[in-house]
């Protein structure tokens, strides 16, 4: 113990020995200050700028989507409230128990409301709500606003939603709207910050999406850590989409939806003298608030599976055979290349032979229609004149002409309408693996084979024959003053004898008012004078030893019924075409549509 | 002066020409700007009256204890000081024995008011501590090892809580005195290399969130919306408050309750954020201008019970404020310690305050 004695103390000891175990500590309050600078100054910006998107919650406001109008100001598209019930997550204390009580309250099923949840939850903060059921009917408005208060975290919002007045009758040409898909957002990046709006999928909605969405404002919130509002920083407000005045006639397409009857088929009337498109009908139809408003999953399926394809809109996309609506333009073609002359006869005997070939090419009439000159094979139609010039023109002859009246191109009515098919030898070794034969044109000659023309391009083709060789860009917006409008000139062809274009014309007026004429059934002497051309299109070839009647015992076999036609043909209002699928008489099927069109669309307006 | 008898009893001359109220006033004056400063941080950090007015409460009853010890004589207090620490180990066992909801044990609820028995100890240990080394002119090795078993058995005690933080607190609190009053070098090292020896059974007696608490210290942008997020976010305060501070109540951080405790453990985060550097350099030397002070006692006074009081007290003190800061600027693990004078919390506060009484008194009267 000898080495503990008091004089191993000594006064002061204490105070160094403390102050050595304070040097960690000093060591340590040191570093800190150094870290505390470090962190302001050296590293200040970095962290404010952390700190600045900890609380800055940028919230999107959606604009409200504009209206469609037709050309007289029907209003065709606007928006609609509909009531939602949604869930705030924070405010929920046991979802499943909120989830059954909501499914019995609303009488939804509880899987799908749990599908929503749990969809719901991962895509917002906890102090933001989502949709759980969406488009309330009234009782369950009723229900789930007499219990806002006993479940915590339900509120019923309304949000807007897109509404076609007309259903059925404009879905083709308004499309539809839906919300925004992750496809969109890789697409237009901008879309991520619209929540809640919803954006163009099809039809006019699509194509002038960028007018009618308008732009979002944005409200600069301050929030919490957990998401909750603080306070509202800054407001910009959106700007709402504009409204949309269509060249559609809303009573005109009205009228002709009806007279399909919901037969498959399509019909395009438009003004030959400004493209302005009046009517554009794809049948059958289906209602685009459907799809607008999404409420009932099944529905949306049903109609996208169904054979029928009701969303498919044939006016634009569908390609059929224009069969003998071609027939106008491969005869000024024969005219341009004096492959023959307007009087020149020859002899229909219902068959026509290639040298070598002991295969008929068949008129569609049995026994011919005797010798004829160009303007009784366009009102009559006949096959053989045609086989025979087309095959004197051979294919470098026909295609120019097919291609300056715009066949096998894309119109530009809209972005998403389909090409049609002019073929010519190129496509044909690529496509189909083979030689162009000569048969291949003579087909082509009655517009049969592999040509296809969608029922646009056929309005616009028919428009050029009224406009005397000048074709219209064919569009859906209203101009603001139809007298003073100047419409776009795309095509303007021009024939060495300019007297053909009449003499063509006189040949389809035939076609209604002669006796003879393949559509004479609708010949009215009361009514405007319609040029025209009827159709047949082929879907089975007929071959040797089997008559069509056996074919057409299978409905779906059954030839397409065309026609195309203008008038008043003193001044050629409206050019109208019209395909009715299997319908197999254009005369008796299309061609009363298409005059109907006329007659309407020059007087209907003015009686009524 | 050597050779006279070192028990404090003895030891010690009152100057009775010395004025009760004569004390360090420069020590009274920082221990209430940053009490007062306290007050106001923990207004802007929880937005809470009801908070602010219990803390000041608190703080005023602190204000009377720290000048009730201040102007008293301890010499009087001479079997108090020994057995001091008998009222620590009664809580201790008392907090750990009462149940409790919760994963720890750390309050004493006495229905009016609360306190933690651990903070207590580490004031009450190093006194009898202290006092029971000093007892007699000449310390035994028998002496040490008894305020050794003492101090690791309130260790332990504190430790099963469990609090780790304070449960070192409590260790060097008990420590501190025996190697201050001049346990030999070669003892010192040994033990230090001992404490060592004992780390991996430390480690695997903590609790799981002491350890993750470790882990995060390690790596706090690993697991940034985890256990390292209290970290991260207390960085991002500190740097956006860049040279000036955003203002009072104008953090972004604190008022948006991006930081966790904020008007607790990370204060600090909140006023370098509303006053930034100059804010924090300002805090930093009030706390080192105090620390200064106080360890004056222990080199100037001429008794040995007072200088191992004094020291310790300080050394207490200084870890407080040392470890709370590092932690909150992210360069230490996060132990859970209250920032002294500043953080809110009733019993910290007023146990520093008589602290500072004790060693005014000390001062005044040696």
């Amino acid at each position: 113990m000898n080495n503990f004695s008091r004089e191993r103390f000594k006064t002061g000891e204490e105070y160094s020995r403390a102050l050595f175990f304070l040097s960690p500590f000093i060591f340590l309050f040191s570093i800190s200050l150094f870290q505390v600078l470090n962190l302001t100054l050296f590293q200040g910006d970095k962290y404010q700028t952390i700190a600045e998107s900890n609380r800055i919650y940028q919230k999107p406001i959606s604009p409200v989507r504009g209206f469609i109008y037709d050309r007289n100001g029907t209003l065709l598209a606007e928006n609609i409230v509909q009531r939602d019930l949604y869930v705030t997550p924070a405010y929920i204390e046991d979802s499943a128990e909120t989830i059954l009580t909501l499914s019995n309250l609303l009488d939804v099923p509880y899987e799908l409301l749990e599908e929503n949840f749990s969809r719901g939850i991962k895509k917002v903060k906890k102090f933001d709500s989502f949709p759980l059921v969406k488009a309330l009917n009234e009782e369950q408005i009723a229900k789930a606003k007499v219990n806002l208060d006993s479940i915590s975290g339900i509120e019923v919002k309304a949000t807007l939603k897109r509404y076609v007045l007309h259903e059925e009758t404009l879905a083709h040409v308004l499309g539809y709207v839906g919300d925004i898909s992750s496809d969109d957002i890789k697409r237009e990046k901008l879309l991520a910050e619209l929540q809640n709006t919803q954006i163009g999928k099809t039809g006019i909605e699509k194509e002038f999406d960028y007018v009618l969405r308008g732009k979002p404002g944005i409200q600069t919130q301050e929030r919490d850590v957990e998401g909750k509002l603080v306070r509202i920083l800054d407001t910009q407000g959106a700007e709402d989409g504009k409204d949309i005045y269509l060249t559609i006639d809303q009573k005109l397409q009205d009228y002709l939806f009806k007279l399909f009857e919901n037969r498959r088929g399509a019909l395009v009337a438009l003004e030959p003298k400004t493209g302005l498109v009046r009517a554009l009908i794809s049948s059958p139809s289906f209602n685009p608030n459907i799809l607008n408003s999404i409420v009932d999953t099944d529905e949306v399926e049903s109609l996208f599976s169904n054979k029928e394809s009701p969303i498919f809109n044939r006016a634009i996309s569908g390609q059929y055979p224009p069969a003998s609506t071609l027939k106008p333009f491969v005869g000024l073609a024969a005219i341009e290349n004096e492959v023959i002359s307007w009087d020149k006869k020859i002899k229909d005997d219902g068959e026509f032979y290639v040298e070598g070939d002991p295969r008929p090419y068949r008129g569609w009439k049995e026994n011919g229609h005797g010798r004829v000159d160009m303007r009784k094979a366009i009102a009559e139609s006949s096959d053989v004149y045609f086989y025979t010039i087309a095959f004197d023109l051979t294919l470098a002859g026909i295609r120019p002409m097919l291609d300056s009246f715009g066949f096998g191109k894309k119109t530009g009515l809209t972005d998403f309408e389909a090409n049609g098919l002019l073929p010519d030898k190129k496509w044909k070794l690529g496509y189909k693996g083979d030689f162009w034969f000569k048969g291949d044109t003579i087909n082509l000659g009655i517009g049969q084979g592999y040509i296809l023309a969608t029922p646009i391009q056929l309005a616009m083709a028919y428009s050029g024959l009224a406009n005397k060789g000048v074709i219209y860009q064919p569009q859906f917006i209203q101009p603001e003053d139809e007298k003073s409008f100047e419409p776009k000139k795309i095509a303007e062809i021009q024939l060495s004898d300019n007297k053909a274009w009449e003499k063509m014309e006189q040949a389809l007026v035939d076609v209604i008012s002669a006796r003879n004429g393949t559509a004479h059934k609708i010949f009215d002497p009361n009514s405007a004078v319609i040029a025209g051309k009827t159709g047949t299109a082929q879907i089975k070839s007929i071959l040797p030893g089997k008559e069509y009647d056996a074919i057409r015992e299978n409905p779906a076999l059954r030839d397409h019924a065309l026609f195309v036609g203008y008038g008043p043909l003193e001044d050629p209002k409206l050019v109208v075409a019209v395909i009715i699928e299997n319908g197999e008489s254009g005369s008796e099927v299309a061609a009363p549509i298409v005059k109907s069109a006329i007659n309407f669309y020059t007087g209907g307006f003015d009686a009524e | 002066m050597q050779n006279k008898p070192l028990s404090f009893s003895v030891d010690i001359k009152l100057n009775r020409r010395r004025n009760l109220l004569n004390f360090d006033y420069s020590i009274v004056l920082t221990v209430f700007l940053l009490g007062f400063f306290g007050l106001a941080m923990i207004y802007s950090a929880s937005g809470s009256y009801t908070l602010v007015l219990r803390q000041a409460m608190y703080f005023f009853l602190g204000a009377i204890l720290m000048i009730t010890a201040a102007m008293s004589n301890f010499r009087k207090m001479e079997p108090f000081y020994l057995n001091a620490v008998w009222i620590g180990f009664f809580f201790l066992v008392l907090v750990l024995v009462l149940p409790n909801s919760g994963t720890t044990n750390r309050w004493i609820n006495l229905g009016f008011i609360g306190f933690q028995p651990s903070e207590l100890m580490r004031f009450l240990l190093p006194i009898s501590a202290a006092a029971y080394l000093t007892r007699n002119p000449q310390i035994k090795l028998s002496d040490w090892i008894i305020v050794l078993v003492t101090t690791l058995v309130a260790f332990i005690l504190v430790f099963l809580q469990p609090d780790f933080g304070t449960s070192a607190i409590v260790l060097l609190s008990g420590i501190m005195p025996i190697i201050l009053s001049g346990l030999p070098w070669r003892f010192i090292i040994y033990s230090f290399l001992g404490g060592i020896g004992t780390l991996p059974f430390l480690w695997m007696s903590l609790m799981d969130y002491q350890k993750e608490r470790i882990y995060t210290f390690i790596s706090p942008e690993a697991d940034a919306l985890g256990s390292g997020w209290n970290i991260a976010q207390s960085k991002i305060a500190i740097g956006s408050g860049q040279f000036f501070g955003k203002g009072y109540m104008e953090g972004s951080q604190s008022q948006l309750d991006f930081i966790p405790e904020s008007h607790t453990d990370f204060i600090f985060a909140v006023i370098v954020e509303e006053f930034g550097f100059l804010g924090a350099l300002g805090l930093f030397l009030l706390y080192a201008f105090l620390i200064h002070r106080l360890l004056y006692v222990a080199k100037s006074s001429n008794s040995k019970f007072a200088k191992l009081v004094s020291a310790t007290l300080s050394i207490i003190l200084a870890a407080y404020i040392t470890l709370n800061i590092s932690m909150v600027v992210g360069i230490f693990p996060v132990v859970g310690m209250p920032l002294p004078f500043i953080s809110q919390g009733g019993t910290a506060l007023v146990v520093n305050m008589i602290t500072i009484g004790i060693i005014l008194s000390l001062r005044r009267t040696t």
